[in-house]
């Protein structure tokens, strides 16, 4: 795994900064919240039980609960916010 | 009425190592595993008989306390076993605590996590999905020549099957919603000039479970390996449920190998004096034997006797499987 290279070039790193924070910032942004939104649509249709809907058989979501463990909180506050997250499904 | 000879059936198809006896409760499934399981041993084959019911009697039939101890010795080549599921889910939420604690470094499992684990075990389909999983260890693990499941009533053996095939289906589509997931975080990555992204560990996750889930129903719906046997008895409603059974299985793609009639009364009675009730039992079985062999033409395997007493202990077993293997 590459260390952090940000630091290393003064000024092609500043030009590469300003680069991508013309060009591709915003959809590197919206990329990521595509994938938060889906992120929260997995644990839902995994988890879902937590929330009184049981969909995947419970012995096998368990095996998936350790690694969605940080989420689960910013969840269930994210379903009560939001209730177009079902589209995704399709 | 002639049977077909159930041994010839083994003979004939020597691959189909996955045995199973479906049928309503109380018809004698235990009885027929144990004693086909004997047959085969006698013969010389290694033989596993497992029960994959949450309520075994496979200990009663032995006459030996087998629960939960793995593949117990009955008698050379014969090897029975009963899961304890309970315990099954027990060592399994444990693994699941532990992995949590190692990937963040807890002391505790947080409040809202732990009431989670604990509900998720208690839910009825547990116990079920933890056999199911346990089966496919057994038979992975492998070391035998035959596999016996001393299965559950029919009901339950159904939803076991369709269990696996909404599973299969469901598995699919949040696999595909991960790499979806995937693409968009490479998407973000490039973007960005990030590092390479990790493997997506809930990814693997997901594989491994659909690969557990297809390799059970798999075993259940291999037509070169598995022979399926129903069990059933001279009566109106067991032939009718038999035979919406039977439906439903083939439905589901199970390979139904044929029917073995239990309980039948000896015809001989009927030369001697007896009583007026039993008479008009023997009568009614008359009657039925002859609309089970109109219904399942050609697929009728064996017709075993009514035993003067209750089947359990191996002398009884010994007989019993004379009856149904000739």
């Amino acid at each position: 795994m590459s260390e952090e290279k940000k630091k290393k070039g003064g000024f092609f790193g500043a030009v590469k900064e300003f680069v991508y924070g013309v060009a591709a910032h915003d959809s590197a942004r919206f990329a990521l919240k595509s994938r938060a939104s889906m992120e929260h649509l997995f644990i839902l249709i995994t988890m879902g039980d937590m929330l009184g809907v049981p969909i995947l058989p419970p012995y096998y979501s368990l095996r998936l609960l350790p690694y969605v463990v940080p989420q689960i909180s910013t969840w269930k506050r994210r379903m009560l916010k939001e209730k177009d997250l079902t589209d995704g499904l399709a | 009425m002639v049977p077909i000879s159930l041994s010839k059936i083994f003979d004939e198809f020597p691959e189909r190592r996955y045995i199973m006896f479906g049928g309503k409760g109380g018809l004698g499934k235990t009885t027929f595993s144990a004693a086909t399981a004997y047959y085969l041993a006698k013969q010389g084959k290694r033989v596993l008989v497992f029960s994959v019911d949450p309520q075994a009697s496979l200990s009663d039939i032995f006459k030996k306390d087998i629960f939960g101890k793995g593949p117990t010795e009955i008698m050379p080549n014969l090897y029975a076993q009963e899961i304890d599921a309970d315990r099954r889910v027990k060592e399994y939420q444990q693994e699941i605590r532990k992995k949590i604690l190692d990937m963040y470094g807890m002391e505790k499992i947080p409040d809202e996590i732990e009431s989670y684990i604990q509900a998720a075990a208690a839910e009825p389909a547990m116990e079920e999905s933890a056999i199911f999983d346990e089966v496919v260890d057994i038979v992975v693990h492998g070391g035998y020549d035959y596999y016996i499941y001393d299965l559950v009533p029919l009901g339950h053996a159904l939803y076991y099957l369709s269990m696996a095939s909404v599973y299969d289906e469901w598995i699919d589509k949040i696999t595909n919603l991960r790499q979806q997931m995937r693409e968009y975080d490479q998407v973000a990555a490039v973007m960005k000039r990030d590092k390479e992204i990790d493997e997506d560990a809930i990814l693997n996750e997901l594989l491994y479970i659909k690969e557990r889930i297809n390799k059970s129903s798999g075993i259940l719906t291999d037509k070169e390996k598995t022979a399926f046997f129903f069990v059933l008895t001279p009566e109106e409603m067991i032939i009718n449920d038999t035979l919406k059974a039977a439906e439903l299985f083939a439905k589901f793609d199970v390979p139904l190998s044929g029917y073995i009639i239990n309980r039948v009364l000896p015809p001989e009675l009927k030369s001697q004096q007896i009583p007026e009730y039993l008479k008009n039992r023997l009568a009614m079985q008359d009657k039925y034997l002859k609309v089970i062999d109109e219904v399942f033409k050609g697929q009728i395997l064996a017709s075993v006797p009514e035993m003067e007493r209750d089947v359990t202990g191996l002398g009884m077993i010994e007989k019993l499987a004379d009856k149904m293997f000739y």
